[in-house]
């Protein structure tokens, strides 16, 4: 060490005494700012940091609440959940995620072609979130993947609960189907009510009693860590699972009509007319809901749409065709209960009816020769209710026939009912633009005798007509849901039939006389069924055909098949003691003999037995 | 003693020789390391989920430093005022080593492979800077010329920017404030001061744009950490919530749950502070705060009465850099100062730096110690 002089020791002490001096206030001034700091962190801004604390670990997990089941009304089971398996992979916990996939599609766990979308997925949401790799594994997919579990680490297989529907193709259209929440169903349904994850109700039933079958979603609080993995369970609060539904529908019944119509276009509707319970309501071409139930891709949802047969078309409720010669009955009582005919009366049939003025006559199917209105019905004469029509004015006609509920929805307790058209002078000048067009003319009035023209009716509503006519004029409004079951399946509050009173002052022998007039349809020769049924069967029933082209167009061998006519059935068995009110429509089925009666006769042949076999 | 004239009457005077002048200890200074790494253990312990090894490990760690620490306090001052410019030659060359043939982990280049094991010569640069400096500007008187202040200047930059390319902006800073505080303390006239400052202010912008872009997130991402809450300022608003959720009296140990349930990283190294924050509250890290104002305190004391300006210089930039370890360290996790990497002393995971930083007391202590062999 140099040797310094005292002096020089001594300065260099002052200056170093100064400096430490400046150090220590300078160090003094940076320990007030870090307690300045803490104070303003930990005891100003303490409660929000404390709560950001707690928004870091406490999640507050929804729990979708169980949907509602569906049963038939023999406690038969239409609807359930059932569980599906799903892969699923949290990001962050993957090491190689490229590899990852790569090896998931070697192994065809994975659709290569959703590859993108995975991809997708993982790049946009947070990396501890779990990300859907394939949202219905096969047995054997969830087999391959156990044996290879332990080399994917940060995939698993999750479990959720999906619609499905053991009939299938039967139920579909009474039933509807479920699909993935929409925002269009968002502004219909309360979106708190939903955690997002649930299936939602997209048509029929399953949209029409929405708000019964989805129940309430709980919640779970619990706390996790960075990665979102659950630590442990703060508190909970249980779903109220969604209240279970029995429908009217009989599914025996609605299985031997859809077997009855399976390869043909149409519809079936069955109604008690004792309550306007529906026990059958077919509509086919029909559609597997579990399909769709399941999540469709747009291309494949795309191809069902196009489908020129409308699977997803509900022809018993939103099918609208001529009523042709089924409306007869309705028309034969307007004319007795109006005075308009005299039942004992014989009217000439020649096979045609001309009107003055009009160069073309009416032509009838066949020449029938006199009969009086029982035998009208019995053998389908055109030419007795061309001339009713013409006595009765269109008038008189289409108010009568608006209190089978027809021309109006029979306000059945599910959505995209239509109401058909029961035409008349004013509804025609309503209905079309040009001038010309809305002049109603006589002829017309002819047709509407027959149930053409511009009269459309619905299979639900020819069925419900029908359940007036085998009820003596006391109806019920149909409905499909029967009664509201608890989920725990104890309490069930059953749902009043809504009485529709509105053909009560009819003369029971004007009743007596259409009746027979439909058991003779039936059961008696000449009957336009006669023969397609057992002898003496119980049913009285009325045929038609619908004429969809053109009134005149001749009926030849080479029209093509749809310009057919359809053939109708209606019906009510039996006829002393009505349990069923028959309708069925096949489009372009040419006759309601050869194409719809027998599909009653399946019907009413199972329904009888059981009935015998009630009673015994 | 303090305001002595220096005259031969009391060099002659020779202090008692005590326990601790025998053992070369300063038992203040040890009850205030104990108790620091008491506190170390229990938020090792909470920080690393309750893992007793990691706390075993940090007890280790402790005890290998004390060991160092203790070494080191054997020699005299004289000893590591000669030792000083070698170190400090040797660490320059191996810096310049780490540059051309260092090992890279996580995209930085600090660690030079010696066979055994590797290690980092910035750590040992953080002892040699203060033994070179200090040496160089004793010998000269003071204040210091400009010349012997331009070479201090030089000395201190050379290895600063060295470490600086590494990139450890943290470590940079230290190794430059500890050279720094002694040519400041030397008695650095006001206008080179000022020069000084202007120069740094001058340099900032070259700096901005030599940093590597990592670092200017980390800055950036200081300024405003929720514009990228998941990315750059996921560290920053993490530790705050963590600091500030502790309030008044903590959620208590072991009961952090930004730390137990793994919100914040890093929490045994560089994170630590919040989880002290978050488990003891405020007045649990004002005590611990009070701990190192009081090791700082007795260190600037030391400085005050040693006897010759090697020692003086030498004690004064130990306690004032070990400040500056601790002010970066909460500053940076408070948000007061960017992310630039600093441990907490004494109480952070992380053997090498605790290591140096016991070697630097043990130094300290060395001159508390050897008063009165140094007056012979």
């Amino acid at each position: 060490m140099e040797f310094k002089s005292d002096a020089t020791q001594e300065t260099e002490k002052r200056i170093f005494f100064s400096r430490i001096l400046f150090s220590i206030s300078v160090l003094s001034f940076l320990v007030i700012l870090i307690l300045l700091r803490l104070v303003q962190l930990q005891i100003f801004d303490a409660d929000k940091y404390k709560l950001r604390s707690m928004n870091n670990t406490i999640r507050t997990h929804s729990l979708p609440a169980t949907r509602g089941l569906i049963y038939d009304r023999n406690n038969q089971i239409l609807a359930e959940n059932q569980p599906v398996f799903q892969l699923e992979m949290i990001p962050e916990q993957i090491e190689d995620i490229e590899l990852t996939l790569d090896g998931l599609i070697q192994l065809k766990l994975i659709n290569e072609n959703k590859l993108e979308t995975i991809k997708d997925n993982i790049s946009k949401n947070y990396q501890f979130k779990s990300i859907v790799l394939n949202n219905r594994l096969t047995e054997k997919q969830m087999a391959v993947f156990a044996n290879n579990r332990t080399e994917y680490k940060g995939v698993d297989i999750k479990a959720r609960l999906s619609r499905h529907y053991p009939k299938k193709e039967i139920t579909a259209h009474a039933l509807g189907y479920v699909g993935t929440i929409s925002s269009m169903d968002y502004s219909i349904f309360d979106p708190s009510l939903y955690t997002g994850q649930e299936q939602i109700g997209k048509t029929s039933i399953e949209r029409d009693y929405e708000r019964l079958l989805h129940g309430k979603p709980g919640s779970e609080q619990v706390l996790v860590n960075v990665r979102g993995r659950v630590m442990k369970s703060l508190g909970k609060k249980p779903f109220l699972p969604g209240k279970n539904l029995i429908l009217t529908i009989d599914t025996k019944l609605q299985e031997v009509a859809y077997e009855a119509m399976k390869g043909r276009k149409g519809a079936v509707v069955g109604i008690d007319p004792t309550n306007g319970e529906i026990l059958i309501l077919v509509s086919t071409p029909s559609y597997d809901p579990n399909l769709l139930s399941r999540g469709m891709t747009a291309l494949e949802y795309k191809a069902f749409e196009k489908n020129e047969n409308k699977p997803l078309f509900n022809r018993a409720i939103a099918g609208q065709y001529p009523p042709g010669s089924v409306i007869k009955p309705m028309l034969g009582l307007a004319g007795l209960h109006l005075g308009f005919i005299d039942p004992t009366k014989y009217e000439p049939c020649d096979g045609a009816f001309f009107l003055p003025n009009y160069s073309r006559p009416f032509k009838d199917w066949r020449t029938h020769g006199p009969v009086n209105l029982k035998e009208a019905i019995q053998a389908s004469c055109d030419v007795y209710f061309y001339k009713t029509a013409i006595k009765m004015g269109i008038n008189n006609m289409s108010n009568f026939l608006s209190k089978f509920n027809l021309g109006a929805t029979t306000e059945i307790d599910i959505s995209y009912e239509k109401a058909g058209v029961i035409p008349n002078p004013s509804w025609k000048k309503n209905h079309f633009k040009s001038r010309e067009n809305q002049s109603w003319y006589k002829g017309e009035t002819v047709i509407a005798g027959i149930g053409q023209g511009y009269m459309l009716t619905t299979p639900l509503q020819l069925a419900y007509a029908t359940s007036v006519i085998a009820n003596r004029g006391k109806s019920y409004r149909p409905h499909l849901v029967k009664g509201i079951m608890d989920s725990d399946l104890k309490e069930i509050e059953y749902i009043e039939p809504i009485m529709e009173n509105h053909l009560d002052n009819i003369d029971r022998n004007h009743w007596e006389i259409i009746h027979m007039g439909m058991k003779a349809v039936v059961n008696k020769k000449g009957g336009t069924a006669y023969g397609m049924f057992d002898n003496n069967y119980p049913l009285a029933g009325k045929t038609g055909s619908s004429q969809i082209y053109s009134l005149e167009k001749t009926q030849g061998e080479n029209v093509p098949e749809e310009f057919l006519d359809h053939g109708l059935f209606i019906g009510f068995a039996p006829p002393e003691n009505p349990r069923i009110a028959l309708a069925i429509l096949v489009e372009n089925g040419i006759s309601g003999r050869t194409a719809a009666a027998p599909v009653a006769k399946k019907i009413l042949d199972v329904l009888l037995e059981e009935q015998k076999n009630v009673s015994q | 003693m303090l305001a002595s004239n220096g005259n031969k009457d009391i060099f002659s005077l020779k202090p008692s020789e005590g326990l601790q002048e025998r053992l070369h200890i300063d038992f203040p200074l040890f009850l205030a390391f104990l108790a620091i790494f008491i506190i170390s253990l229990t938020a090792i312990y909470s920080a690393s989920n309750s893992n007793f090894d990691a706390a075993i490990n940090q007890g280790i760690k402790i005890l290998i430093s004390i060991f160092a620490m203790a070494l080191v306090a054997q020699f005299s001052p004289l000893t590591y005022a000669r030792v000083g410019p070698w170190l400090y030659f040797i660490c320059l060359v191996l810096l310049i080593l780490v540059l051309l043939i260092g090992e890279t982990r996580n995209g930085a280049t600090r660690w030079l492979n010696i066979g055994i094991t590797s290690f980092q010569p910035s750590e040992l640069m953080k002892i040699a800077m203060p033994l070179m400096i200090a040496q160089y500007i004793s010998k000269g008187a003071l204040p210091p010329n400009i010349s012997s202040v331009a070479l201090s200047i030089t000395i201190v930059l050379i290895p600063s920017y060295l470490i600086m390319q590494q990139p450890d902006l943290g470590t940079s800073i230290l190794v430059a404030f500890s050279g720094l505080v002694v040519i400041f303390l030397s008695g650095l006239k006001k206008r080179y001061l000022a020069i000084a400052f202007t120069l740094f202010l001058a340099y900032l912008p070259f700096m901005w744009s030599n940093i590597h872009p990592f670092q200017k997130k980390r800055v950036l991402s200081f300024l405003n950490p929720e514009s990228d809450p998941l990315g750059s300022g996921y560290h920053l608003i993490q530790s705050k919530i963590a600091i500030g959720s502790g309030g008044l009296f903590g959620k208590g140990w072991l009961n952090s749950t930004q730390g137990q349930l793994d919100f914040l990283p890093e929490r045994t190294t560089d994170f630590i502070f919040p989880i002290l924050a978050e488990e003891f509250g405020f007045l649990g890290v004002s005590l611990i705060i009070v701990i190192y104002l009081f090791i700082v305190g007795r260190g600037i004391m030391i400085a005050i009465n040693a006897q010759d300006l090697f020692s003086r210089l030498l004690a004064s930039s130990i306690s004032l850099t070990f400040f500056v370890y601790v002010f970066v360290n909460i500053a940076m996790t408070t948000g007061l100062l960017p992310v630039v990497g600093v441990p907490l002393p004494l109480i952070s995971s992380g053997g090498t730096s605790m290591v140096t930083i016991m070697i630097g007391l043990g130094m300290l202590i060395s001159v508390q110690t050897h008063r009165r062999l140094i007056d012979k």
